[in-house]
């Protein structure tokens, strides 16, 4: 059996039905279209509280997302806090502007982790358009339970939106459904972007390959006990599998004891947060970056119960295997951070310490700064590839890319030790 | 016994001589230097003569004014009173030539090739010699003295040829990956000591998959000629094969790339003719070749090799796409085409078995990437890297002899399993560098 007639996966629609579905979907968005920006978010904000408790959702996704119940227990919330009544209004006062809403939104969600719908589906309803989103096979329901759970609380909200799975390759009902669409948002590889940009054109705002990392001073350190469980709780999250998932710790200050009490993090937070089952693919990576490892040098690799940390002796930011490995690598200070990120592949920086040039950060492409152990409690405002989350919608060929926002991570916040996860 | 030697001006026949003399090279006939003719054997006193080269005959009394260098396998006792002077040479040149001469004295088909033996020796000579090598091994506690079976020698990550040189002495060439995304520190270094090693295991295998007709055709390589690419191992080897087994190369890329217009033109002469050519190069050249629609029957016995998979394709083609394709715009049937799985990190290559199994009658046997008696691949669990069980995926570690001036042992960034005697690729590990041939015609564009 092929992975995409797996028995788990919903049968994908046909196309007169999507087309069914997007014509009620746009006729209720009509009459929706005076709606006050916090009438949605309440909404929204009770859909995601109800959907968190969404039985089938709990039952199904960690063995299509090869995610542990406990993981998904722990960032099913995770995902809802995002859909904050006050933050959304605040999103929608600041992006919003005076474009008028598109009828259409269509996100084509990835599958390395699941519930990107959810923020898909919470942005296209703020913008006020109609969604159609399209699960990838990683995670086919958490659009239907969302959906459900918004058809519970606010069923005229819940009709323009509407959820569906298609596997990939179905191109006829793809080429239909999108191009209905007068924004398509997808998140993939750069390949599968560039696909789709040859059949989308202007209207698609592409999410491409982008990893994220963490970049520490710890010379003077004082909570250096706290500092790495967080960091190793930003690795553990999603099995590490998404595009804030630290691939690379930058450290300046002892690297070896920062390892050292990594893997034991690391090791802290298996039984916790246990691992899902890993593809041959995916052991393999992690094997051949171990293999890659040893060969540099004998104390390069620190292999725990809870996952690999690669002690490097020199700045390495190669994507890495994913699987809970992370590699360790030289930084002089933080003040030399910038230079030593590849332009426009960083999403995420967790950063502690001083001398952060923000501003030269974001001149490599940054698009967001946090603590250690929030990397992956990103805002609905946050800007992916630096464009505006809301404002990318409304505007979906405009060029405008959102600076880095001090005010969700203060200088004083780089220097505070990270609250213990 | 084993003896180096260089063995000079053989007027007598070698008298009571009952050893075996493997000669890797004739040096000089009649006071001319004649480089790089390949191996002649003496059994006995007794010349048997390798089917290729320029003396392709049995030399018998002819064999006046030639200087051979060579190992000596037998009582050098014997040798006392014969017509000859012996000189030992320095080891490190004489294994390698010692395995190429066993190797073409083998030659792909041969059954009890002494595989462990060699694994044995060239693990040796490696520890001894490649300083990377030996680094590894020490680390990890074994050394030729611990290591209990072959399949213990250490592997180097094939990732390992792009941070070190892995050579155990001078190189005669270097040959690199190719790789447009990743950069040029992405793309792997291959040293290689002993050209003769890799020509002794590279030409009789394509012989043996691609001709085992033993036919002489023209070479049609969409490929760049050698002075345009010469860090391409198959650009090497490709030579090689039209100058020993073929009529000839004609190369049909250069830095433009693919020179299509000329290949149709040359493709459309010889279909008219009816003369039957052999095609090779990378799969992605082929698969721009069909790109355009155009369509011809080649003569019979045409066949075509390709490599380097899906790498460099504008769209993906799978396995059974490209066979269709190649009979659509080639008229080439499917047991012509002949996929060849290599990497630029070894001496040796594996090739489907499907044109060989077809002239020995076995038809029905399934495609599979087979390979010569010196090369064996292992499929390895990633978490153990211990074998997985028959058929069951894994990481590919093939175990190269051709590759002792180097390192032998490489754990490749590919997926694959075994099928009966030979193995199949699933893929390469997502996140790994993109490499390969197929990448090579999209380079010499880009320059």
């Amino acid at each position: 059996m092929s992975a995409d007639e797996r028995a788990d996966l919903p049968a994908a629609p046909t196309s007169r039905e999507i087309a069914r579905a997007l014509d009620r979907a746009l006729e209720v968005r009509q009459r929706l279209r005076d709606r006050s920006p916090r009438e949605t978010a309440t909404a929204l904000a009770a859909a995601a509280r109800r959907w968190i408790e969404d039985e089938e959702l709990h039952r199904g996704l960690p063995a299509v997302a090869r995610l542990s119940a406990p993981m998904v227990g722990s960032v099913l919330p995770r995902v809802a806090a995002a859909l904050d009544v006050e933050a959304m209004v605040e999103l929608v006062n600041r992006e919003r502007g005076m474009s008028p809403p598109p009828g259409l939104v269509a996100a084509v969600v990835a599958s390395n982790v699941p519930a990107l719908a959810v923020p898909a589906i919470a942005l296209g309803c703020l913008a006020g358009a109609a969604v159609l989103v399209k699960s990838g096979r990683g995670d086919p329901l958490s659009a239907p339970a969302f959906h459900r759970a918004l058809a519970a609380v606010d069923p005229e909200l819940a009709a323009t939106v509407v959820p569906a799975y298609w596997p990939g390759g179905t191109s006829a009902l793809e080429q239909a459904a999108l191009a209905r669409a007068e924004v398509v948002v997808a998140s993939g590889s750069d390949l599968t972007m560039e696909a789709l940009r040859r059949r989308v054109g202007r209207r698609l705002v592409a999410h491409g390959t982008r990893t994220s990392v963490v970049a520490l001073d710890i010379r003077r350190e004082r909570c250096l006990d706290t500092l790495v469980r967080a960091v190793a709780l930003d690795v553990v999250l999603y099995d590490q599998r998404g595009c804030l998932s630290p691939q690379v710790a930058l450290v300046a200050g002892d690297r070896e004891a920062f390892a050292d009490a990594l893997v034991r993090a690391l090791a802290a937070l298996r039984p916790i947060l246990p691992p899902g089952e890993a593809t041959l693919e995916e052991r393999a990576a992690i094997r051949l970056a171990i293999e890659e490892a040893s060969w540099a040098g004998a104390h390069a690799v620190r292999a725990g119960l809870g996952g690999t940390v690669l002690v490097e002796t020199w700045a390495d930011l190669r994507p890495g295997p994913g699987g809970r490995t992370i590699r360790v690598c030289p930084l002089d200070s933080l003040r030399a951070l910038p230079t030593a990120l590849p332009l426009g592949r960083i999403e995420c920086i967790a950063i502690y310490g001083d001398e952060v040039d923000v501003a030269a950060l974001e001149a490599r492409g940054v698009a967001r700064l946090c603590q250690p152990g929030r990397m992956q409690d990103p805002p609905l405002a946050w800007p992916r590839g630096q464009r505006p989350a809301l404002g990318s919608l409304l505007r979906p060929d405009d060029p405008m890319r959102t600076l880095l926002d001090e005010r969700t991570l203060p200088a004083s916040a780089m220097r505070t030790c990270p609250e213990a996860p | 016994m084993r003896q180096h030697i260089i063995w000079r001006e053989l007027a007598e026949p070698v008298p009571g001589l009952d050893g075996l003399l493997e000669a890797t090279q004739v040096l000089e006939r009649q006071g001319e230097p004649l480089p790089g003719i390949g191996e002649r054997l003496v059994e006995g006193n007794r010349f048997a003569v390798a089917r290729h080269g320029i003396l392709g005959t049995a030399l018998g009394d002819q064999i006046h004014g030639l200087v051979v260098q060579g190992i000596l396998v037998g009582h050098t006792r014997s040798l006392a009173g014969c017509a000859c002077r012996g000189e030992l040479l320095g080891s490190s040149v004489s294994l390698l030539a010692e395995l190429a001469a066993t190797i073409r004295a083998a030659g792909p088909a041969a059954r009890g090739f002494p595989f462990e033996r060699w694994a044995w020796r060239v693990f040796e000579y490696q520890y001894e010699r490649n300083p990377a090598y030996r680094q590894l091994c020490d680390r990890r506690g074994i050394s030729p003295r611990t290591v209990a079976r072959w399949q213990d020698i250490p592997a180097v990550p094939a990732a390992a040829f792009r941070q070190a040189d892995l050579a155990c002495g001078p190189a005669e060439a270097v040959f690199r990956s190719s790789g447009t995304t990743a950069g040029d520190g992405m793309r792997s270094r291959h040293a290689v000591p002993s050209l003769d090693l890799y020509r002794a295991s590279a030409v009789p295998t394509f012989a043996h998959f691609l001709l085992p007709d033993a036919v002489r055709l023209p070479m049609l390589a969409l490929l760049p000629p050698p002075e345009l690419a010469p860090a391409s191992s198959l650009v090497r080897m490709c030579a090689w094969v039209g100058e020993e087994l073929c009529t000839g190369v004609e190369w049909f890329a250069d830095d433009t790339g693919l020179r299509r217009d000329a290949l149709q033109a040359r493709l459309v002469a010889a279909a008219d003719s009816g003369e039957a050519v052999v095609l090779a190069g990378p799969t992605a050249a082929f698969a721009a070749l069909f790109e355009s629609g155009w369509r011809v029957r080649l003569g019979p016995g045409s066949r075509l090799m390709d490599t380097g998979g899906a790498k460099g394709m504008c769209r993906p083609l799978s396995r059974a796409g490209f066979l269709r394709a190649c009979w659509h715009h080639l008229g080439l049937a499917a047991y012509w085409c002949v996929n060849e799985y290599g990497m630029s990190e070894l001496c040796s290559q594996r090739y489907e078995s499907v044109l060989h199994e077809r002239f020995a009658g076995a038809s029905l046997a399934p495609r599979r990437l087979l390979a010569p008696p010196w090369l064996r691949t292992r499929v390895l669990d990633p978490d153990t890297l211990e074998e997985v069980s028959a058929g069951a995926p894994g990481l590919l570690c093939h175990h190269d002899l051709a590759n002792a001036g180097s390192v032998a042992v490489v754990l490749t960034d590919d997926l694959g399993r075994a099928v009966d005697d030979g193995i199949a690729v699933l893929g390469r590990v997502p996140g790994a560098p993109a490499r390969g041939c197929g990448l090579l015609l999209r380079e010499l564009d880009e320059r």
